[in-house]
């Protein structure tokens, strides 16, 4: 049924990954596997991980996938490429030729930006794997362990996944909270508490590792469940750079797939139709933001104003919204046509265009929602008597959905095994929790 | 530095599990917000087989999000020439949430489930039952039921299983390979014999059901209104796949009045018009006769379940009650169901409705009702039922 064989891809891929040494390019190896649409559609519920712990809402992204796709709702991703060394990339049997050397040189370029760019660089790429599935097994267990079961396990995986957006931002590698406080209080003898670490004198500051507070520190917590919960946080780790930095990682992955299908001199009968995916995937989505169409743009524009140097370096040092906040430019908005708007009564309601005075207000506002910035950030505040875990909310102007944070406190009670509140602003107001 | 390729090692339905457990707890919330679909027209009058979707509730998961007033958003125009103030869509309604939309977005999050009636009945009426059904001595009937179970080796021919048969062969002849006492390139042939022979085994299970009678009966006269009639025929629509769906051996009479008594058939008694004026007592006394000609109370049991809308002939009021007495003591259980729409409430202001006259006879055997909008139906089928 397809135009290629294994080894029509073994030979494009030699072809690309020579194309990619010479422009200086240093990626983890890939490991392409091939897979039918409906095998597809299982790795990505899974975010492309080989293995992964089972858990209800991985079925429910899977049905909604499928029965989008049934319904022609949305075509499949051409590409899924998970963070690893190697790297693991899975191609769809139902691709043309085409489309898979589309696929493959672009993901050169996500494997080059897994590897280089400083905000993975705590990711444990070379074990992620192994860690997965290791994690897979132990909860595995502890769903058999009579004493345990599924349901229960469920609640905590419920519970945990809650927050799993509540860890730090920056990249950072995964704190052993105890020992780090420890040192904290050591270094700080004259302002801290001299004898043994308390955990009610804790968070000595800000706390946005909520997980990992919780497991560390939640009241009788058993083993398994902070297995349960660290293993949640490791993958919380893990996956934040992805979310700080999709528009780059995309951004680079067609920079690169476009110029090295320029090099690679396809016959024509593959060109045009290659051409055409391409712009499909960089086109605007109108009313949104498509990151690749962003970050494609970006890359070309800093090439062209600061040399393709400037580019290795951006895609080393920065994330997104360092990033935009650099080198988006008022004839980048006005060429990208951004715009803000906003809900007015029923109708949106277009606020500001990319013009003279208009464009710093809508990066601004795209800065706001750019690299998990649409996630709100919460800390561990103290810990009140009756050990009461208090939560802030750093306000910056959006309110909380009320309605959702009230479950997601639930949740926290959940694991931290006491009572949890949570201090935030409401209609500009404070509001409690 | 090349590539490594290979064909993905299939290990099976991955999501499987996680799918099923998934569907356990969209189950549990169609269980549990069951009420809010049970009086859906798309519901009403369907026959048991054909699958109806209905939306359910998806299963949240929460996190912290934005709310309502969380500024602005950025987009692209592509090619449009958007200008300020211009308006670009419409709102989405608060509650009402596009079916499929996943996102981190607060909103309500709809599956349609296509579930078949008999399905949606035992989710239903799990945990309900006819009230007080006793094993009245006359007319036991058992009914047997035939259910596989295993194999045997003896049998009779008919119920062979050849599959079961040549694994036992198979099984023989690689223990023969393994002791060694069988050579499979000798060329030699390794047959069946008597031991390897496996039967179907099937057993009775006998069950003995009792006997139940229930008569239906629904006021078509010109007061009931197009929602109020619909209101009643949802509730034994319930109440007949109710009954359908637990007890095997049931006879129900269907019986429409106005001033008169109808028996009818049950497409009649769903689908029939209105009109005429409201007499209640040769209704209660045409149920009172048959149940007496038909089924004899001390080897049947009886149940009766009225709908109406309260409203009755002022003469014929304390035959009603005095017929109504009678009946009452005839069945297992009396169920009334008085149906005022909210919106047309102030008209029954007089207090002369049948269930005000019904109040001080209520009790466990006989039992009212109030219906005053859609979710209510389930509320009072509820009290009805939950033993």
């Amino acid at each position: 049924m397809s135009d290629w064989n294994l080894q029509d891809l073994q030979d494009w891929d030699d072809k690309i990954c020579e194309i990619a040494k010479k422009h200086g390019l240093d990626w983890y190896p890939i490991t392409y596997e091939t897979c039918d649409y409906y095998e597809m559609l299982g790795n990505m519920s899974y975010h492309g991980m080989p293995t992964h712990y089972g858990h209800w809402s991985y079925g429910k992204s899977f049905e909604q996938q499928h029965s989008q796709y049934q319904h022609g709702m949305t075509g499949l991703p051409y590409e899924l490429i998970i963070n690893s060394d190697p790297c693991i990339s899975y191609l769809m049997l139902e691709n043309p030729m085409y489309l898979q050397i589309l696929i493959m040189a672009h993901c050169v370029g996500h494997s080059d930006f897994f590897k280089q760019n400083r905000n993975f660089g705590f990711t444990r790429a070379d074990t992620v794997v192994p860690r997965m599935r290791n994690a897979k097994k132990r909860i595995q267990a502890y769903c058999e362990d009579p004493h345990i079961g599924i349901d229960k396990v469920e609640e905590l995986i419920d519970a945990a996944h809650a927050i799993s957006y509540q860890v730090p931002r920056y990249p950072m590698d995964i704190p052993n909270l105890p020992e780090e406080y420890e040192r904290h209080r050591l270094a700080n003898l004259e302002t801290v508490k001299k004898n043994k670490v308390d955990a009610r004198d804790l968070p000595y500051q800000p706390e946005y590792d909520l997980l990992g507070f919780c497991a560390s520190y939640g009241e009788h917590l058993e083993d398994w469940q902070r297995d349960v919960i660290e293993i949640v946080r490791d993958s919380a780790y893990y996956f934040m750079p992805q979310i700080r930095t999709k528009t780059m990682n995309e951004g680079w992955a067609c920079f690169w797939h476009y110029k090295i299908l320029h090099e690679l001199e396809l016959p024509q009968g593959l060109h045009l139709p290659f051409l055409k995916s391409h712009n499909q995937v960089v086109r605007p989505h109108v009313g949104r933001i498509n990151p690749y169409h962003l970050g494609f743009h970006l890359f070309n524009k800093i090439e062209e104003r600061y040399g393709i140097e400037e580019c290795f370096i951006a895609r080393e040092v920065h994330n997104d919204e360092s990033f935009i906040r650099q080198y988006l430019t008022r004839e980048d908005c006005e060429e990208l046509n951004l715009f803000s708007f906003s809900a007015q009564n029923d109708y949106y309601v277009v606020d500001d265009v990319s013009d003279e005075e208009g464009w710093e207000s809508v990066k601004k506002t795209l800065l706001a929602q750019t690299a998990g910035n649409s996630i709100p950030v919460i800390y561990a505040d103290s810990i009140e008597d009756g050990y009461i875990l208090v939560l802030h909310h750093e306000h910056d102007g959006r309110d909380l959905e009320v309605s959702y944070a009230e479950k997601v406190v639930k949740h926290i009670t959940h694991l931290w095994g006491s009572e949890v509140k949570l201090i935030t602003m409401v209609d500009d107001a404070p509001y409690e929790i | 530095m090349g590539s490594v390729f290979s064909h993905h090692r299939t290990n099976a339905d991955r999501s499987a599990k996680d799918r099923s457990r998934h569907k356990e707890k969209i189950e549990k919330a169609i269980r549990e917000g069951i009420h809010d679909i049970v009086a859906e027209e798309s519901i009403i009058g369907q026959d048991g087989k054909k699958k109806i979707r209905i939306p359910v509730r998806g299963i949240k998961e929460y996190r912290f999000v934005y709310g309502q007033n969380q500024q602005g958003q950025a987009g692209s125009g592509g090619d449009a020439d958007v200008q300020r103030g211009q308006k670009i869509g419409q709102k989405q309604k608060k509650g009402k949430g596009k079916p499929d939309k996943a996102g981190n977005k607060p909103g309500e999050e709809y599956y349609d489930v296509e579930v078949t009636l008999e399905e949606l009945a035992h989710y239903l009426f799990k945990d309900l039952e006819l009230p007080d059904m006793e094993q009245k001595q006359m007319k036991e009937i058992l009914s047997e039921k035939f259910k596989r179970k295993g194999y045997r080796p003896q049998g009779i021919r008919p119920r062979l299983s050849k599959k079961e048969t040549a694994k036992q062969r198979i099984r023989r002849k690689n223990a023969a390979k393994r002791a060694g006492t069988y050579n499979e390139e000798d060329g030699e042939d390794f047959g069946f014999r008597e031991s390897d022979l496996r039967y179907k085994h099937i057993t009775v299970t006998q069950k003995t059901a009792t006997n139940a009678c229930i008569f239906f009966v629904m006021d078509v006269s010109g007061s009931m209104t197009k929602n109020k009639k619909y209101l009643a025929r949802s509730f034994f629509f319930l109440l007949y796949h109710f009954i359908r769906s637990k007890y095997e051996k049931t006879e129900i009479i269907f019986v429409a009045h106005d001033t008169q008594p109808y028996e009818t058939d049950e497409d009649k008694f769903f689908n029939r018009g209105t009109g005429g004026g409201t007499m209640v007592s040769p209704a209660i006394e045409y149920v009172i006769e048959q149940a007496n000609k038909r089924y004899n109370p001390q080897s049947w049991n009886l149940y009766t379940f009225h709908c109406s809308d309260g409203d009755n002939w002022g003469d014929d009021m304390d035959r009603t009650i005095e017929l109504n007495l009678k009946l009452k003591e005839m069945c297992q259980f009396y169920g009334y169901c008085e149906i005022t729409p909210e919106d047309e409430r102030i008209r029954w202001q007089n207090g002369s409705t049948l269930a005000n006259a019904y109040e001080p006879y209520e009790d466990e055997t006989f039992k009212i009702g109030r219906i005053y909008r859609k979710d209510d139906v389930w509320k009072v089928f509820r009290e009805f039922f939950r033993s």
